[in-house]
C-alpha cells in the first residue's frame, strides 16, 4: 500500500524510483492503451483514406463505423488457423509472436510525460533503435518458415529494405543527440533527457541549427516510413505485385498479430520522431509563454478539446435518422462518455498530469495522419529504386547533416 | 544570373519535394464533405432515367383491365435470345388474336430493349425497376400475371 | 504447346543433378486470377532473378463464342452482343458494327445521327480512358486516382442512361442511324460535362505527371519503338506514343469526323510515360471534338431508310474505326440472307497484347504489371 501511495508524491518515472508495482501498472496500462490506439488507428486509416478518395468508408457497423475494428478483430480470431504442410511449426508460431513482442518492448522507454514512462534508461534511444532492429529477425523467420518461395523472397526484400533505412535513421538520431550537448557540453541518450534539453535550449530541435534540425527530421520521417513498410515503400506487402509478402501463409489471428505489430511499430517510430525533434510532451511555447495564465490556458486545452469533440458527436447523433435507433443510442452514449472525460480533464488535479500525455498523443496522431495521407497519395516505388534512395540519397544526406551539425555545435 | 536562377528551379523543386506536396494538396482538398460521392444504398436510392431498361412489364388498359398485347409475336421474333414465348388463339367473334400464355425468361435476358422497340402497341415496356434479385431460379420465368403485376418486393424494416 | 516453355528449366531426377533452386531461371505464373491483369489473363514469366527473360500469354478464359453467335442471329439482333466485347467502351463497338453493316448495305446514316454518334463515341473514349487511368494508377500503387476517375465517369454513364437506358451495355445505335432522339437537356448536360471535366484532367495531371515516383516507375519502362509497332500491328495510343502519327479518324474519316478540328497527340520514346501523356492529351482533344459536335448539331432525321428485314447483298466488307484502345475492325461476309455468314472482329487489345513479350523482355517483375496496364487491354475483347 505504501508503495502505491509513496510513488504518487515523487516526480520521477517508476523505473527510476525503483517502484516495481507502479512499473508493472504502467506496463499494463501502456499495453492496453496502445492496443486500443492501434485498433482506433485501423478505423482512422479506413475513414481518412476513404474521405480522401471522395467516399465514406465504414458506416454501417457502428455509427460511422466505430465498431468496425471490433468486427474485424472478431472475424480474424474466429478464422480457421491454417498452417502450411511443410512449414516449420515452431518457427511458424514464433514469428508473429516475436514481431509483436519486439514492437511492444520499444514502449518501455517512450516518455509520454516527465513521469509517465515505465523507466528512463540513460541509453534510451539506443535501446529503442536496437530493439526495433530485432523486428527484422521476426520477418525473416516468418518468410522462411512458410516453406514457399513467394513469402521467402518477400521477407528477404522486406528485411533488406528495413536494414538499409535503419542506417539513415541511426545517423539522423545521432545528429539529434549531438544537439542535446549544446547546453551543458555533455549530451544524453536518455529520451527524457533529450526532451528536457529541448526545454532548456528553449527550442524544439526541428527548428534549431539553421535548418539542420529540419533536414534531419525530414530524413528521419522518410526513413521511418520505409522502416515500417508503408506506402510509398510498401512493395513487399503490396497486393498487386507478384510476390505477396512475408505474411502470405498466415491467416486469421496470426496475420492480425503481424498487422497490429506493423501499426505498433508505426506508433513507436513516430514517438521517436516526436521525442527527438518535436519536443516530446512539451506544450507549444513552454518557455516563451510561461506565465501562470498561459500555463492555465494551455492546461485547459486538452479538456476543452475532448468536450468539443463530445458535443459535436452528441449533435451528430441527434441528427442521425431515427431508423437507426440502436446506433443513435450507442453513438450518443459514446459522445456522453467523451464529454464526461473532457469534464474530468478540466479538474485541476487531473489536468496538470494529463496535459503532457495529451500533447504527446496529439503530435503522434499528426504523424499517423501523415502516414495515411502518404498512402492515399503516392504510387509505390519499385524495389531497386527504393534501395537506391536508401543508400544513395538518404545515407549521404544524413552523413552530411551529421557533420554539419557537429561543425555548427563546435562553432557556437 | 537569370540563367542560373532558371536552371536552379528544377533542382530546388526536386530538393523541396514540390511535386509530392502538390499531389498531397489534391488529396487533402477532396476531404471536403461536399465532395463525397457515396450513395448509402438502402437509405438513398439513385435517380433512374426515364428510358432505363429494367424489369419488363406487360401493360393493361387502365379502364377495362384488359391486356394491351395483341399477340402479334413481333417481340418474340425480335429477341436475340428467343426467351419470349407467346401462345395465342384466334377469337372467332372478334376475329382478333388473343393471348393464351405469355412467358418471359428473365434469366437469359440481356435487357437490350429490342422487344420493347418491336412492340407496336406499347404493351411491353422495360420499366425502371432494377432490383430483380431472387432466391430461386424458377422465379425468373415470368408469366403473364407476374408481368402485369410487376415486382412485389419484400419490404424489410431497415 | 506451353510444355516447350518449361522444358529448359531443370528438374532434379537423380541426386547430383541441379534442382530448380540451382537453376538460374524461374518460371512464374501470373495466374488468371490476379488483381492486376485486368481480367482473366494468364502470363507465364521466365525470370532470371528479378529480370524477365521471356513470357507467354495464355488467353481464352473469357471466350464466349461471340463470332459464332453472330452466324445465328440477324444483323439487328447481333448488335447487343457487340457491346459485350469491349465492355468498358461499348458505344465504340456498336459504332463500328453499325457502320460496317451500313457499308454493306451501301447506305449512310443521316447527318444528325452522325453527329449524335460522334458525341456519344467521344464520350465513350473519355470513359474508357478514365478506366484506364484509374486502374493503371492503381496497379502502380496510387490508390486515389481510381476513385476520382470513376467519379467523373459516373457523369458520362448518367448521360448514357438518360439517352439509351443503360449505363454500360448501351445498345445505343441501330443499323442506319440512331433510334433514340436526344432527350431534353442533352446538349446542356454534355456541355456542362465538358466544362466540368477539363479542370479534373488538370488535377489528374497534378497528382501524377510531375510526381517523381510516377516518373521513375513509368519512364523507360516498356519501350516499344515505331518499327516494332508497325511490324506487330499495334494500333491506338500505343502506336501514337511510339512516334507514328496514325489515327483512323484523320486517315480514313468515318461518321463525319472530317468535319471536326482536332489534333493527334504523339509521343517520342514509346515508353509508359509517353503513353500516359498521349492518352491524357487524347482526353482533352475528345472534349474539343464533343464541344464542336454539340455546337454544330444539325436538325433532321436520325434514321436512314432501310428495309425492316435486312437482307444485305452478297459480299464482304471490312470497316474499322478508332476505338479508344486501337483499331477496331469488323469483317462481315454476307450470303444474302438475314443472318451474316461470318463476322470477324479485329479487337485492338488482342493485337496489342502480342507486343507484351517484346515490351517486358529485360524489365523487372514489378514492371510487368505496369506494362499490362499501359497496353490498356480488356479481356472481353481479347477473348471475345
Amino acid at each position: 500500500m505504501r508503495a502505491l501511495t509513496d510513488y504518487l508524491h515523487m516526480n520521477v518515472t517508476p523505473g527510476e524510483a525503483g517502484n516495481y508495482l507502479w512499473a508493472t501498472i504502467y506496463i499494463l496500462v501502456i499495453f492496453a492503451l496502445v492496443s486500443v490506439a492501434v485498433m482506433l488507428m485501423t478505423w482512422l486509416e479506413r475513414k481518412v483514406m476513404a474521405h480522401m478518395q471522395v467516399r465514406l468508408g465504414p458506416m454501417r457497423v457502428g455509427p460511422h463505423g466505430l465498431l468496425q475494428p471490433i468486427a474485424d478483430a472478431l472475424k480474424l480470431i474466429l478464422k480457421e488457423d491454417i498452417v502450411p504442410a511443410g512449414a516449420d511449426k515452431v518457427v511458424f508460431w514464433l514469428a508473429p509472436v516475436s514481431v509483436m513482442m519486439i514492437a511492444f518492448t520499444t514502449y518501455l522507454v517512450i516518455p509520454f510525460g516527465r513521469t509517465h514512462a515505465v523507466t528512463d534508461m540513460n541509453i534510451g534511444i539506443l535501446f529503442m533503435l536496437g530493439v526495433s532492429s530485432l523486428g527484422v529477425l521476426g520477418i525473416i523467420m516468418a518468410g522462411w518458415s512458410s516453406n514457399s518461395h513467394y513469402p521467402l523472397m518477400g521477407s528477404l526484400r522486406s528485411s533488406a529494405q528495413m536494414v538499409s533505412y535503419e542506417i539513415a535513421m541511426g545517423l539522423t538520431i545521432v545528429s539529434a543527440v549531438l544537439m542535446t550537448s549544446l547546453q551543458n557540453g555533455t549530451g544524453t541518450l536518455s529520451m527524457i533527457g533529450i526532451v528536457e534539453s529541448q526545454f532548456a535550449q528553449k527550442t524544439w530541435f526541428v527548428f534549431s541549427g539553421w535548418g539542420l534540425g529540419f533536414i534531419a527530421f525530414v530524413i528521419f520521417a522518410i526513413a521511418m516510413i520505409a522502416e515500417t513498410n508503408r506506402a510509398p515503400f510498401d512493395l513487399p506487402e503490396a497486393e498487386s505485385e507478384l510476390v505477396a509478402g512475408f505474411h502470405t501463409e498466415y491467416s486469421g489471428f496470426r496475420w492480425s498479430l503481424f498487422f497490429l505489430a506493423e501499426y505498433t511499430a508505426m506508433i513507436a517510430v513516430s514517438s521517436i520522431a516526436v521525442t527527438l525533434w518535436l519536443g516530446g510532451w512539451l506544450r507549444p511555447f513552454p518557455n516563451a509563454l510561461s506565465s501562470g495564465t498561459w500555463d492555465l490556458v494551455f492546461s485547459l486545452i486538452p479538456g476543452v478539446v475532448f468536450l468539443v469533440i463530445g458535443v459535436v458527436c452528441l449533435w451528430m447523433s441527434m441528427r442521425m435518422p431515427s431508423i437507426l435507433k440502436f446506433q443513435k443510442m450507442g453513438f450518443g452514449a459514446f459522445a456522453a462518455l467523451i464529454v464526461v472525460i473532457g469534464l474530468v480533464m478540466l479538474l485541476p488535479g487531473v489536468r496538470t498530469r494529463v496535459q503532457d500525455i495529451f500533447w504527446f498523443a496529439a503530435k503522434v496522431t499528426l504523424f499517423m495522419y501523415l502516414y495515411i495521407w502518404y498512402r492515399a497519395t503516392f504510387p509505390r516505388y519499385r524495389f531497386d529504386q527504393l534501395m537506391k534512395i536508401g543508400w544513395k540519397v538518404l545515407l549521404p544526406t544524413s552523413l552530411g547533416v551529421l557533420i554539419m551539425t557537429a561543425l555548427w555545435g563546435v562553432l557556437r | 544570373m537569370g540563367g542560373v536562377a532558371v536552371s536552379l528551379a528544377p533542382v530546388l523543386r526536386k530538393i523541396f519535394l514540390v511535386d509530392l506536396i502538390k499531389g498531397m494538396s489534391v488529396t487533402f482538398r477532396y476531404q471536403d464533405p461536399k465532395e463525397l460521392q457515396t450513395e448509402q444504398y438502402p437509405m438513398e436510392r439513385p435517380v433512374i432515367a426515364e428510358r432505363y431498361r429494367g424489369q419488363p412489364r406487360l401493360g393493361v388498359n387502365p379502364d377495362t383491365g384488359e391486356t394491351l398485347c395483341i399477340a402479334c409475336d413481333l417481340c418474340a421474333l425480335a429477341c436475340p435470345e428467343k426467351l419470349i414465348t407467346i401462345k395465342s388463339e384466334r377469337n372467332p367473334v372478334t376475329k382478333r388474336k388473343e393471348v393464351k400464355s405469355w412467358t418471359y425468361d428473365l434469366s437469359r435476358c440481356m435487357f437490350c430493349g429490342l422487344c420493347e422497340d418491336a412492340c407496336p402497341s406499347d404493351a411491353l415496356e422495360l420499366t425502371q425497376d432494377y432490383e430483380m434479385a431472387l432466391y430461386s431460379r424458377e422465379g425468373m420465368l415470368l408469366d403473364q400475371k407476374m408481368l402485369e403485376r410487376g415486382q412485389t418486393p419484400k419490404v424489410y424494416t431497415k | 504447346m506451353s510444355e516447350r516453355f518449361y522444358d529448359d528449366v531443370a528438374t532434379a531426377e537423380q541426386p547430383g543433378e541441379k534442382t530448380f533452386l540451382d537453376s538460374s531461371e524461374l518460371v512464374l505464373n501470373m495466374g488468371p486470377q490476379h488483381p492486376s491483369t485486368h481480367g482473366v489473363l494468364r502470363v507465364i514469366l521466365k525470370l532470371d532473378g528479378e529480370k524477365v527473360i521471356g513470357s507467354e500469354c495464355v488467353i481464352g478464359y473469357l471466350h464466349r463464342g461471340v463470332e459464332k453467335i453472330a452466324e445465328n442471329r440477324t444483323y439487328a439482333q447481333f448488335a447487343p452482343y457487340v457491346d459485350r466485347m469491349d465492355y468498358v467502351a461499348a458505344v465504340s463497338n456498336a459504332l463500328g458494327y453499325c457502320e460496317a453493316v451500313e457499308k454493306l448495305l451501301n447506305t449512310e446514316a443521316p447527318p444528325r445521327a452522325q453527329y449524335i454518334r460522334v458525341i456519344l463515341t467521344e464520350l465513350n473514349r473519355l470513359a474508357s480512358h478514365h478506366v484506364w487511368l484509374g486502374t493503371h494508377a492503381l496497379d502502380i500503387g496510387a490508390l486515389t486516382p481510381l476513385f476520382y476517375t470513376f467519379r467523373d465517369r459516373e457523369e458520362i454513364l448518367k448521360i448514357y442512361e438518360k439517352y439509351c437506358g443503360a449505363r454500360l451495355t448501351t445498345h445505343a445505335f441501330r443499323i442506319g442511324g440512331c433510334i433514340y432522339e436526344t432527350y431534353e437537356g442533352f446538349e446542356k448536360e454534355v456541355r456542362d460535362y465538358c466544362d466540368f471535366l477539363l479542370p479534373k484532367i488538370d488535377e489528374y495531371e497534378e497528382l501524377l505527371t510531375t510526381n517523381r515516383i510516377w516518373c521513375e516507375r513509368t519512364k523507360g519502362v516498356g519501350i516499344l519503338n515505331g518499327d516494332d509497332c508497325k511490324a506487330l500491328g499495334v494500333t491506338g495510343p500505343v502506336l501514337r506514343a511510339s512516334g507514328v502519327k496514325w489515327d483512323l479518324r484523320k486517315a480514313k474519316p468515318y461518321s463525319g469526323y472530317d468535319k471536326f478540328e482536332f489534333e493527334i497527340p504523339t509521343g517520342k520514346n514509346g515508353d509508359t510515360y509517353d503513353r500516359y501523356l498521349v492518352r491524357i492529351e487524347e482526353m482533352r482533344q475528345s472534349v474539343k471534338i464533343i464541344r464542336q459536335a454539340v455546337d454544330g448539331l444539325p436538325e433532321g432525321p436520325i434514321m436512314a431508310k432501310i428495309p425492316k428485314v435486312l437482307k444485305p447483298p452478297v459480299g464482304e466488307v471490312y470497316h474499322s474505326i478508332e476505338a479508344p484502345k486501337g483499331e477496331l475492325g469488323y469483317f462481315i461476309v454476307s450470303d444474302g440472307s438475314t443472318q451474316p455468314y461470318r463476322v470477324r472482329v479485329r479487337p485492338p487489345s488482342f493485337v496489342n497484347l502480342q507486343a507484351l513479350d517484346k515490351m517486358i523482355k529485360g524489365q523487372l517483375v514489378a514492371d510487368v504489371v505496369a506494362v499490362i496496364g499501359t497496353l490498356d487491354i480488356v479481356l472481353g475483347e481479347v477473348d471475345r
